[in-house]
């Protein structure tokens, strides 16, 4: 029984290197000031007091507005997106769900550089627009474009965990509720939504991580001027080159995931009868 | 039957809401491999059919460079990734609870925490430790992210294993390795393949932290399409397309393959019935087949990458050179140029306190004057620049390095103000820089994302140096931009600035003197202007540092490029101004016949060159620029 333990040691201490300490320098840089090297290093706050100023603050506001609002969007989209494919047949819905992880598989730079084409001033929806008669809208460099560019890149990790959940729910459970009495909205939400919490949860969780921490699509989409929190860490890093106040930042928005993933862990029946 | 109706009635509903989705979902896609085919370059108009942009992709060093790195990356941080997860998986579920947990906890950092965490922390690791940045930290990092997938999706399989089957297959003599192989990996294999699966993707498809990680001009497909979206490139669409097909090919293969075996396996089922019996060995020796085949696909690909002719590290900043002339230098001096770029002096200046080397940087005049300073230079020896004297004489002994001892001109110019003839009123350009606060421009101005050059707009529209370090100025500056910023609403832009101005997207643009004539010449409706107040007289010379052990050949690619029919080349390619005499003569008679930007302006008593800063007065700028930005 005991032969595979000594199995798990090369990834302990692998881990440790790469992961953990990793992460334990990132809080150092993160109380300290002198610079990009270790030498001659002094404790400090000034890096998390500084980001306690208002301009910060409002960066940080926006992340979490921009984050929230693209998680708003996949839901409601995502969600409606998995119930209705689970109306059709099995074979139909194997389709389907290959083609919602297609995207997922191809490059998240190659797709928003494709939005460029579509939303720029001269691109292809305002060529449209002006066929139709309409006269041109700027989309490019706007909150509605960065929002559109996160809600079709992080759309797929929504739809896949809630149609996992969602496949799973017996129908014998529906028709129960049904024979017992229950309208069809009475049954979604006591039964069907209910069921499919764990999905809606783990969709939840991925989609917030992920837009709340993107520089890739603001960059692109909303131009220089537009800063979430991952343009301030990465400009940090690599124009400005003050690696102290770049540590704190991703501490902070570290944390916030940190407390933000407990949360919805806590929404989650099943994740919690598991530990 | 009424019921019936209203559900056919809902399906239609529902396939119309699908529908929607999946054209939401793949309308990018769809355009991409649509424009990849455009006879033009551009992104918005399809002009005809053509495969022009495939025939370049194949001719792109850069991008072949980096599909090779992305693939050979993938392959490997998936094998090793696979072999590390799986032994590890197989382990915890045999492991005290607590390492159980730690390694649980662990492991579950890098999915839980953002990619750009994640990046930075590599970063600052790889940094202390003085490992250089380049192919081998790819690898590591990218092995750092995609085990933890392996795990999670492997050690569900493992622990639903009934542990009494390993135990029962040593009772009857098996080794410890061989339960391991012939028992316990056949049970777990899809929990394995889907690992692989997502190791793949995970790596293939990364750019954060690749980004973060890189260095000696090791580049993945990522980062390579986030260098060229500032200016548009189609090629870059081409290679979309292929590999947009290749993972579709994969993915029905992968989802029909099963339905195939399963159907195989029933007809050997079947066989065995009738007493045929299939060698179990024989399935073994096709896994081993494949596997060895990929490791040695890896090994073959890995030495072909190391090669052993000499290498010269060159940092310049992004599109700033005609790429055929490295081609050109490395086929005469039988070398090879490890090309890097850069988007601002300021990140230059990061890579290099991070502990990057190079041979030979292009810097500007400022930073030139810095890394002088900070004895960061190696003298050049003019007497091995056999091209000396084509260097135009006027632009030589400027304040940063009077003698030149250290550099030599690349390219100079200015900075003004683009704007296109049939928007802006003649009248509104005795503003100067304050047209750029002119209402009537509201929401139709690019600015140039650069700290230096904001601040230096601001500084001359008030009248103060661009040099300045009296707090009060540099706050009014600040003022002035962050009023800019409420009343005007303009986009920061960068090289992107150029495919716009030429689509004619805004009225002003706020650019290089050597942009302008790019854009001139392809956008008859704009016209350039200096204003009074004054401008930055920039200047970007090749130097080389002083820990460069190539001090020949650097010497040998400087010289290259101040050959006449070298530099005219680069200025035709680029459209900035060159500093050799012979080849500006020719750009004013050919590309750029005509444009008077080519021609930088200047004479102006109000002009300045930017000056080194204390580290007093940087911090200052840094800091409110970062606010400018945040606003």
């Amino acid at each position: 029984m005991k032969h595979y333990t000594k199995l798990v040691r090369p990834y302990l201490i692998w881990s440790l290197l790469i992961i953990v300490i990793p992460l334990l320098m990132i809080v150092i840089y993160s109380v300290t000031t002198g610079g990009n090297t270790l030498v001659n290093i002094q404790f400090t706050l000034d890096s998390f007091k500084k980001f306690a100023e208002p301009v910060y603050l409002q960066v940080f506001l926006k992340s979490l507005q921009m984050g929230l609002i693209t998680v708003g969007f996949c839901f409601f989209i995502g969600y409606f997106l998995a119930y209705t494919i689970c109306k059709f047949s099995e074979h139909a819905q194997n389709y389907m769900i290959l083609l919602v992880t297609i995207p997922m598989w191809i490059n998240t730079l190659l797709r928003t550089y494709a939005w460029i084409g579509i939303l720029s001033d001269n691109g292809i929806l305002n060529t449209i627009l002006e066929k139709l008669g309409f006269s041109s809208i700027s989309f490019m460099y706007t909150d509605f474009a960065v929002t559109l560019g996160m809600v079709s890149d992080f759309l797929p990790f929504m739809v896949i965990p809630i149609y996992t959940s969602l496949s799973k729910i017996d129908d014998s459970l529906i028709e129960a509720a049904h024979d017992l009495g229950a309208n069809n909205i009475q049954t979604f939400f006591k039964v069907t939504f209910k069921l499919s919490i764990p999905g809606v949860v783990s969709g939840i969780i991925t989609t917030f991580l992920l837009s709340v921490s993107t520089f890739v699509i603001p960059k692109l989409l909303g131009g220089g001027q537009y800063m979430l929190i991952g343009n301030l860490i990465e400009s940090q890093f690599i124009s400005v080159g003050n690696w102290n106040f770049g540590s704190a930042i991703s501490v902070i928005l570290a944390v916030v995931i940190l407390v933000a993933i407990t949360i919805m862990r806590k929404i989650d029946p099943e994740k919690t009868e598991d530990e | 039957m009424e019921e019936r109706r209203i559900q056919k009635k809902h399906k239609t509903g529902s396939v119309l809401y699908i529908i929607l989705c999946f054209l939401f979902l793949y309308l990018p896609i769809l355009v991409t491999m649509i424009f990849s085919f455009n006879s033009s370059k551009s992104l918005t108009r399809f002009q005809g059919f053509s495969l022009t942009w495939y025939e370049r992709l194949f001719t792109d060093n850069e991008i072949m460079g980096a599909v090779y790195v992305s693939i050979s990356i993938a392959l490997l941080a998936t094998v090793i990734s696979t072999i590390l997860g799986t032994i590890t998986a197989i382990g915890l579920s045999k492991s005290r609870k607590i390492i159980k947990e730690i390694i649980i906890n662990v492991n579950n950092i890098p999915i839980m925490n953002p990619d750009i965490v994640t990046a930075i922390g590599l970063m600052i690791l790889f940094s202390s430790l003085k490992i250089e940045k380049g192919y081998l930290t790819m690898l590591l990092a990218h092995v750092c992210f995609c085990t933890p997938y392996v795990i999670t999706s492997v050690y569900p399989k493992v622990r639903n294993l009934d542990p009494a089957l390993a135990n029962a297959a040593m009772d009857l003599g098996a080794t410890p390795f061989q339960a391991l192989t012939k028992v316990i990996l056949p049970m777990i294999k899809e929990g394995i393949f889907a690992g692989v699966l997502l190791a793949f993707t995970m790596s293939f498809d990364d750019f954060v932290v690749s980004y973060f990680i890189t260095g000696n001009g090791v580049k993945n497909i990522s980062i390579v399409v986030y260098n060229m979206t500032r200016r548009t490139n189609p090629t870059i669409n081409a290679l979309s397309t292929i590999v947009i097909v290749v993972i579709m090919i994969t993915l029905v293969v992968v989802n029909i393959v099963p339905v195939l075996t399963k159907k195989r396996s029933k007809k050997n089922l079947e066989l065995e019935k009738e007493g045929i019996f299939i060698s179990k060995n024989e399935r073994l020796k096709k896994y081993t087949g494949i596997i060895s085949g990929i490791i040695l696909i890896v090994v073959i690909v890995l030495t072909s990458y190391a090669g052993n002719k000499e290498t010269l590290k060159i940092f310049n900043a992004g599109e700033y050179i005609d790429p055929d002339l490295i081609t050109e230098f490395e086929k005469e001096y039988n070398c090879r140029i490890i090309y890097e770029t850069f988007d601002s002096n300021e990140s230059m200046y990061t890579k290099i306190m991070s502990g990057e080397t190079y041979d030979i940087i292009v810097p500007s005049d400022y930073m030139i004057e810095r890394l002088i300073k900070e004895n960061r230079l190696a003298e050049i020896d003019w007497s091995r620049l056999s091209n000396r004297d084509n260097l135009n004489k006027n632009i030589m002994g400027m304040n940063f390095d009077s003698e030149n001892k250290y550099s030599v001109p690349y390219f100079y110019g200015t900075v003004g103000i683009l704007y296109d003839k049939t928007v802006v009123k003649e009248d509104d350009l005795k503003d100067g820089w304050n047209l750029l606060k002119n209402t009537r421009y509201k929401n139709n101005i690019y600015m140039y994302d650069s700290e230096r050059d904001a601040f230096m707009i601001a500084l001359k529209a008030l009248g103060y140096s661009m040099n300045t370090d009296k707090k009060e100025e540099i706050d009014a500056a600040y003022n002035w931009l962050i009023e800019q910023r409420v009343t005007m609403n303009p986009v920061d832009v960068g090289d992107d600035v150029i495919d716009n101005m030429i689509a004619g997207n805004k009225a002003l643009a706020v650019v290089y003197s050597g942009d302008a004539a790019y854009i001139m010449a392809e956008n008859q409706n704009l016209e350039f202007f200096n204003p009074d107040e004054g401008t930055n007289e920039w200047f970007d010379c090749m130097v080389i540092m002083n820990s460069s052990e190539k001090m020949i050949l650097a010497h040998k690619f400087i010289d290259f490029m101040l050959d006449v029919e070298h530099a005219t080349a680069n200025s035709s390619f680029v459209g900035y101004t060159s500093p050799v005499e012979g080849a500006y003569q020719n750009m004013l008679e050919t590309d750029y016949k005509g444009i008077s930007s080519y021609t930088p302006v200047m004479g102006n008593k109000n002009n300045e060159i930017f000056r080194y800063q204390t580290a007093e007065t940087k911090g200052y700028f840094a800091d409110l620029w970062t606010k400018i930005k945040a606003h």
